[in-house]
């Protein structure tokens, strides 16, 4: 494959360009109800060229062989054209020469367990749901994706990974009457089958809390303070802070920028912010970026104040930061951009007893459900919470919707709990086409928020 | 495909070929200047087949070895997944007028000179950090299937988007512009856009409360997919649909109506078959806020014992790649009648309340039962009928169930919003907005 690579880029007239190339596995196994709806293996490829020349850089996919010489004139004119048309030429901050071929270690290599197990583990879970009368419907969809990387620079590049993802998400919904509720289910990780296995206490628990969803209240709308477990704590530094330091999200919004500048202090003293993709046994994990970088763990904030930043080569060279090995693309169907992969709150020293004192009136809030960014304005959602009066957890609530803004709710994050959780599964969408992430990682331990908006009645 | 039909033909009792080519070419601008372009070729093969009333589904990216694609359909066979429906017999479909071919010809510098041309106007009247994107994409799409189906299809769309940022946010008011063809930015587009940023610039942080909320269309994904969710056959067949039990009862107001029409070739994306070869035509959902349809692929018409509507669609919440997704049901082209008020006229109407430009977290709520809890991003605050400013971390909720009983007026013009609906600007009463005033 290598070879093929190496022959397409010489094709390529530029002063640098790179080629991709990724065969992709997908087995899905996926049930709705007590019906198997969908069950296989199967196997897709492409590949993606980029190349800069005269100050642009552009790039291009392409699934056939035989579009390759369109693809290659393609890239270039356009890369060209963008040169033509802007004032500051695309640079590349320099990055070392790799040659490598990494296999990710696995605890069970889910390739070599027989779809029938698998299908008869993902049945099993979803029955416990189904043996509650008040669940109205399941959603469990086992998914194993395996992208297998081949990347070929023109510096002499030449890396062989392999991604292999395994997870069963989905939901599960409750009903009483004309009311139904719902929570979603999620496992899986980045290190084998092995993180599928031994969840049946999991999936019990998730039945629990979307029966006892039927009975709990509309959360009020409104400012409140609230205590956010790890998976809270998570989406939230995800969404309130980590995509505002993903570079090319304020590279050409120069006030955005401006407050962003490293050394500025943004948060409370009290927080610690990293990146750090290189942990093993974590969702989030990867050894080389899509531009073929070293990925390393990056310090975002120390203290409160703005101390790193994740790059793509271009982004490094506009900013005359370090690079970081962040420029990731979904599959063979995307270019790279800059990505998040294992963001997280550090963990401080208080017990959950603790926090829930400190908070005194407000809520409890568990589990993400999903959030948004745009700008400095965020979402995010929970899947349930508890009201808390004079410290003490008292009745449930739900629809629990959030919304910060990224240089006032840093600052509110007021203490942080002594433990430290990541996610198992991911999905955030950015960028055109909605690129998907599913190793986007993130979590950290409980932590108290002030001040936070809540919609509701 | 004709091949392959044959060999699958031999294989199994029914079988489908799903296969479909397209290119993409996209041009990005950041503040106001060129920053990127991507093209994109590719295509893709997917095979259902039938046997003993069991699905077996593969799909691949090229079809180098047919026996391959053949033989992983046959093996997921073996899992058992029920099929109680037939490939449908479709044809003397009607003739749509798809494709504009003159969308071929739009080139990368005209994409690049139309989005200058745009930034300009804009940045000569404001002190934003524009954002600006332009898209050509064409695709060509066949089903064939055992029952004697052949349908092609080919269609294309050019569009412009232009987002003037407020300094120092990232946000902005945000329009896009689809054609089927290149056209130039209209100039009331381009001076509307101006004159809303204009009037939204100054930051403002008034008290919430229960007040009156103009939807617009890029926020309307926010209703959309949970009207989408309840109208759907598969809800309904899960029993967890609010509207399963309504048939022909008044669910929203009688000012509310909801179609499926994927017929009108006005706008790009007109479909005359579904992605499973079922004739697509235009049937009331809701019509004067009564419920009249809900919306069936051939799965779930099959399991609900009715009649297919044409809304099997190979597609996921945000989009998804067609050839790897199995058809579920889904909208052609939702449609919501427009009302007869001008978006001067909605907002000239309104005492107090703000108007949603774009929402944030509309996928993040409890879709099956109707409710919502959305960051608007931004809301403009109007008093008296005039907008004053933009709110900060203002956030709408509510259940659409409930929402939509209390619509005021409807626009009148229909735009694309992002789940490619096409929907007027919807202004309700007594919606709920938390702030931090």
């Amino acid at each position: 494959m290598f070879q093929k690579l190496r022959d397409i880029l010489s094709k390529v007239d530029a002063d640098y360009a790179d080629v991709r190339y990724e065969s992709k596995k997908d087995t899905v196994i996926s049930f709705n109800g007590k019906e198997l709806t969908e069950i296989g293996l199967n196997t897709t490829d492409g590949f993606v060229l980029r190349a800069l020349k005269g100050g642009g850089m552009a790039s291009t996919v392409f699934t056939k062989e035989s579009d390759v010489d369109k693809a290659t004139r393609k890239v270039t004119e356009n890369a060209q054209l963008i040169g033509r048309n802007s004032k500051e030429p695309v640079r590349l901050a320099k990055t070392e020469v790799v040659k490598d071929a990494f296999s990710p270690p696995l605890k069970e290599d889910p390739r070599k367990i027989p779809i029938q197990e698998k299908l008869e583990l993902v049945r099993k879970y979803n029955d416990i749901p189904l043996s509650n009368e008040k669940i109205a419907t399941t959603s469990f969809i086992y998914q194993e994706i395996i992208r297998e990387k081949h990347f070929v620079s023109s510096e002499g590049s030449e890396i062989k990974e392999d991604l292999v993802t395994t997870r069963l998400s989905g939901g599960i919904v409750s009903k009483d009457g004309n009311l139904t509720q719902n929570v979603r289910v999620a496992m899986g990780g980045s290190n084998g089958f092995s993180t599928i296995r031994n969840q049946e206490h999991y999936v019990e628990d998730r039945t629990r809390v979307v029966v006892d969803l039927l009975s709990a209240k509309p959360i009020r709308g409104g400012t409140c303070n609230c205590v956010f477990n790890p998976s809270m704590a998570g989406v939230f530094t995800h969404e309130a802070f980590g995509h505002f330091s993903e570079a090319d999200l304020i590279e050409n919004l120069p006030t955005m920028r401006e407050k962003m500048k490293l050394g500025n202090k943004l948060g409370n003293e009290v927080l610690n912010i990293s990146d750090d993709a290189t942990m093993p046994d974590q969702l989030g994990f990867y050894k080389y970026d899509d531009e073929g970088v070293k990925v390393r763990p990056t310090a975002l904030m120390k203290n409160g104040v703005l101390t790193g930043r994740m790059h793509s080569r271009r982004t490094a060279a506009a900013f005359g930061e370090p690079i970081s090995g962040h420029c990731i693309a979904q599959d063979y169907r995307f270019p790279p951009i800059i990505r998040m992969g294992t963001i997280f709150i550090h963990r401080g020293t208080l017990s959950l007893e603790e926090l829930l004192s400190r908070l005194g009136e407000g809520y409890y809030v568990l589990d993400a459900k999903g959030g948004q960014t745009s700008g400095e304005n965020f979402t995010f959602g929970a899947q349930h919470g508890y009201r808390v009066e004079g410290g003490k957890i008292k009745e449930m609530v739900r629809d629990i919707n959030i919304s910060g803004n990224l240089y006032e709710t840093l600052k509110n994050i007021v203490a942080l709990g002594d433990d430290f959780v990541l996610s198992k599964t991911g999905g955030c969408g950015k960028g055109p086409g909605s690129q998907t992430n599913i190793r986007s990682c993130f979590g950290g331990p409980h932590i108290l928020v002030n001040n936070l908006v809540v919609g509701g009645a | 495909m004709e091949k392959l039909l044959q060999m699958a033909k031999k294989a199994s009792d029914q079988a489908e070929v799903f296969s479909i080519s397209y290119s993409d070419d996209a041009v990005y601008f950041e503040n106001a200047k060129l920053n990127n372009m991507d093209s994109k070729v590719q295509s893709g093969v997917s095979l259902r087949i039938i046997k003993d009333g069991k699905l077996g589904f593969a799909y691949t990216r090229n079809l180098i070895d047919r026996q391959e694609l053949l033989q992983n359909a046959l093996d997921s066979l073996k899992g058992g997944v029920e099929a109680k429906y037939d490939f449908p017999l479709t044809k003397n479909l009607p003739k749509l007028d798809t494709y504009d071919s003159s969308v071929e010809k739009v080139s990368g510098s005209q994409m690049v000179e139309e989005c200058t041309r745009v930034c300009d106007a804009i940045k000569s009247q404001t002190d934003s950090e524009i954002e600006a994107a332009s898209f050509v994409h064409t695709s060509d799409l066949r089903i064939l299937n055992t029952a004697g189906t052949d349908v092609p299809t080919k269609s294309g769309y050019y569009a412009i988007f232009a987002n003037p940022i407020y300094p120092g946010t990232g946000v902005g008011v945000y329009r896009i512009f689809v054609k089927k063809g290149f056209q130039k930015t209209p100039d009331e587009l381009i001076d509307e856009l101006i004159k809303l940023y204009k009037l939204s610039s100054k930051a403002i942080s008034p008290r919430g409360g229960r007040m009156k909320v103009l939807f617009m269309p890029n926020s309307l994904i926010t209703l959309n997919w949970r009207i989408s969710s309840g109208t759907s056959s598969k809800s309904v067949y899960e029993k967890i649909s609010p509207l399963g039990d309504k048939m022909g009862e008044k669910v929203f107001s009688e000012k509310v109506s909801i179609y499926d029409d994927s017929l009108d070739d006005k706008y790009p994306g007109a479909r005359a078959f579904d992605d499973e070869g079922v004739a697509c035509r235009k049937y009331a959902v809701v019509e004067g806020g009564v419920l009249k349809s809900y919306y069936y692929d051939l799965e779930y018409a099959g399991k609900l014992s009715a009649k297919p509507t044409g809304n099997g669609f190979r597609t996921g919440m945000w989009g998804g790649d067609p050839i790897a997704l199995k058809p579920t049901p889904a909208f052609s082209r939702m449609t919501i009648k427009p009302g007869n008020k001008s978006f001067w006229e909605l907002v000239k109407s309104m005492d107090r309340g703000i108007i949603v430009e774009n929402a944030l977290g509309a996928h993040s709520g409890n879709i099956p039962n109707g409710d919502y809890s959305i960051g608007a991003d931004p809301a403009l605050y109007v008093e008296n009928g005039e907008i004053v400013g933009r709110v900060k971390d203002a956030m709408v909720a509510g259940n659409v169930y409930e929402t939509l009983k209390n619509v005021v007026d409807l626009g009148d013009t229909l735009h694309p919003s992002q789940d490619d609906a096409w929907v007027p600007a919807i202004l309700c009463d007594d919606v709920s907005v938390a702030t931090k005033g």
